[in-house]
């Protein structure tokens, strides 16, 4: 037997090795990705037809063949502006954001690093929210609301949605303090900071992650929520974008007018688009947060 | 710009009187009661969960004392605010704000207490040069190495201007060429700055070489204080002297023999003198450093014990070797360089008598 001689003329060349598994893998990534985008490239395309063919498969005809804006123009035509009721839709969603984020974080701060009677419990039973249908309390709600004289208003509505959105904001904020090495705050008591400060200008900036997740969450779910938008709102023009969208289904003679709808919810994915790809990074980085040391 | 510009300030002493610690029914801290001068360098020593840290903490101000008092200087702060209380704290983790630059980070203290800008820049350029750190303060911690890392966090304390420098485990994280750079680091700035400091570390090669004092702990009381050598030399009970010393001192049980002599294993060896001598059959421990004891070449000794080869450790200056003596008792001792015994040699050992340490059944010094 000989040795390996290690000093050969040069050293041999390595191909990458493509193997059945990646193919396989590529093959089902991008099945996946075709499966989650479908629906927005048909609505997308579907938007730009004329009312007549808007309900025909979307491949053929190309939008190109007689594409049209007559959609976008009777959505903007419907009511008050569309511009109107994206206000509405942005007010309520940014609204909703801000304010689970601001109670969130002081609630998470406070089940992460206080100790006081019943935390386990109180911290159980705010989860346990999640459980409850939302629409099983929608009647109740609306009558504390009217008794509020909050109905048909979009504070109500506000209100509403950061109530729903608590449970899982606490949650994530709880695990973005707990990932927070307890030093870094003893650091800074020891530097004289303590109280609301500590909090300002410690702690937020790390658990700047879990804040943005919880605020995305809760935009995305006020921006797109129906049924307490349907059931609490009564003025036309309080309407936000998903009850406008049933507002203008109706076509004439019963018909519906699935061309308008199509444009509707195009509009309606722009600004989720937009947030997710700006706060994507920070979004992920929340999610993980604390998985792994 | 010498450190003694950085640390112009009186430093103060730490007293701590009669303090207990508990969380909820665990008492973790029994009545430590510990004089620290102006100027000295302190190590708390001992095995984990000994409440070393937790000590530490309460100086700090980070724990709430149960009992008793803390002094820094003349003033009682058992109830003072950490940032009260003239400390400032390096932590084994380091706890630097990942989201602010190096010289933010040093600074913070300074700008939280609302300090001008000039004296904040002044004083961070200043520590941040002694600390070779100059280059790095754009930069924010997580582009750091880890020893650079724990240069800011001394830093941070450094422009504090404390009375007291508290260091809980500061060398953990770093890897061991690190460690013995950092530490000589430390001896440094404690020289120069002259400020009283308090260490805590587990490991006693840190306690050994920095220490000027060294208290040993064990679950929660203080088993000894001294100087290095005092507690290396003189330990006052077994725990102590096995605790301090690389390796570790051997310990074979014996009896008290008649005429002055212990039987140690079927041997008899002089006894070292003893003021108060316990009475002849009185079961003892012997106690013997690894590296106290003569080779003897010219046969077996008269007052001294077979040693039996197992395995050696070779170390470069010396070797450490396990083997057993007497009837297999085990025993570790130290060689010098150049003696490479093999296994099953036999080694004969003479014995000095007032290198042994004998303690009781309780493991309580018998001197």
């Amino acid at each position: 037997m000989t040795a390996i001689d290690l000093q050969q003329a040069a050293p041999t060349a390595r191909g990458g090795r493509i193997s059945g598994h990646r193919i396989l893998f590529h093959v089902t990534a991008v099945l996946v990705a075709a499966i989650f985008l479908v629906p927005l490239i048909w609505v997308t395309l579907a938007s730009f037809r004329p009312t007549a063919v808007s309900m025909q498969p979307p491949i053929p005809p190309w939008p190109g063949d007689n594409a049209t804006f007559e959609n976008y123009i009777r959505l903007e035509n419907f009511g008050q502006s569309i511009l109107h009721y994206t206000a509405n839709s942005a007010i309520v969603a940014i609204g909703t954001a801000a304010l689970t984020v601001a109670v969130a974080l002081l609630a998470g701060y406070g089940f992460s690093r206080f100790r006081f009677p019943f935390k386990p419990l109180a911290f159980i039973l705010i989860l346990s929210t999640i459980m409850i249908p939302f629409q099983s309390i929608l009647t109740p709600l609306f009558l504390l609301l009217a008794n509020l004289g909050l109905q048909n208003s979009l504070f109500g509505l506000i209100l509403v949605y950061t109530t729903l959105q608590l449970p899982f904001s606490v949650f994530m904020m709880k695990n973005a303090f707990d990932s927070v090495p307890q030093e870094i705050e003893e650091a800074a008591r020891i530097d004289g900071i303590k109280g609301m400060r500590l909090l300002w200008q410690v702690m937020v900036p790390l658990v700047l992650p879990g804040m943005v997740t919880s605020g995305l969450f809760a935009f995305l779910n006020a921006w797109n929520e129906f049924l307490a938008a349907l059931v609490l709102l009564s003025d036309q023009d309080k309407f936000t974008l998903p009850v406008l969208m049933t507002a203008v289904r109706s076509g004439r003679y019963g018909a519906i007018d699935w061309g308008a709808v199509q444009a509707g919810v195009t509009v309606m994915m722009i600004p989720c688009l937009i947030l997710f790809l700006i706060l994507q990074r920070s979004y992920i980085r929340g999610l993980t947060a604390g998985a792994v040391k | 710009m010498a450190l003694q510009d950085i640390g112009n300030r009186q430093t103060a002493g730490v007293t701590l009187r009669r303090l207990h610690k508990s969380f909820g029914a665990v008492e973790v801290l029994k009545d430590i009661s510990l004089t620290i001068e102006p100027g000295e360098f302190v190590v708390f020593v001992g095995p984990s969960g000994c409440g070393k840290s937790t000590l530490l903490r309460l100086i700090a101000g980070l724990e709430e004392v149960s009992a008793g008092d803390v002094f820094i200087g003349d003033t009682d702060v058992t109830e003072k605010d950490p940032s009260d209380r003239g400390i400032a704290m390096v932590f084994q983790t380091y706890a630097l704000y990942p989201h602010l630059s190096v010289a933010q980070n040093m600074g913070f203290g300074l700008k939280a207490a609302g300090r001008p800008k000039p004296e904040i820049a002044q004083k961070v350029n200043d520590a941040a040069a002694v600390l070779q750190l100059t280059d790095y303060l754009d930069r924010k911690p997580g582009q750091l190495s880890g020893g650079q890392r724990q240069r800011v966090a001394i830093g941070r304390a450094i422009v504090r201007n404390p009375d007291v420098f508290l260091f809980d485990e500061p060398l953990s994280n770093l890897d061991a060429e690190l460690r013995v750079g950092m530490r000589l680091e430390i001896a440094r700035l404690h020289r120069e700055l002259g400020i009283t400091m308090i260490y805590v570390t587990h490991d006693q090669t840190e306690a050994m070489t920095l220490a000027d004092k060294i208290v040993v702990l064990r679950a929660g009381r203080v088993e000894q204080v001294g100087a290095p050598a005092d507690l290396y030399e003189d330990p006052d009970n077994m725990f102590v002297a096995g605790f301090i010393g690389s390796p570790a001192m051997n310990f074979f049980p014996a009896m008290m023999g008649n005429g002055g002599q212990i039987e140690l294993g079927g041997s008899r060896i002089p006894a070292p003198v003893l003021s108060n001598p316990p009475a002849p059959g009185t079961p003892l421990t012997l106690g013997l450093r690894p590296e106290r004891y003569q080779i003897r070449t010219d046969g077996p000794a008269p007052h001294g014990l077979t040693f039996q080869v197992e395995f050696t450790e070779y170390l470069g200056s010396s070797s450490y070797c396990y083997g057993t003596i007497g009837d297999g008792l085990a025993c570790t001792l130290e060689l010098p360089n150049g003696f490479r015994p093999r296994r099953h040699d036999v080694i004969s050992l003479g014995l000095d008598s007032q290198n042994m340490r004998i303690f009781d059944q309780s493991g309580l010094r018998i001197r």
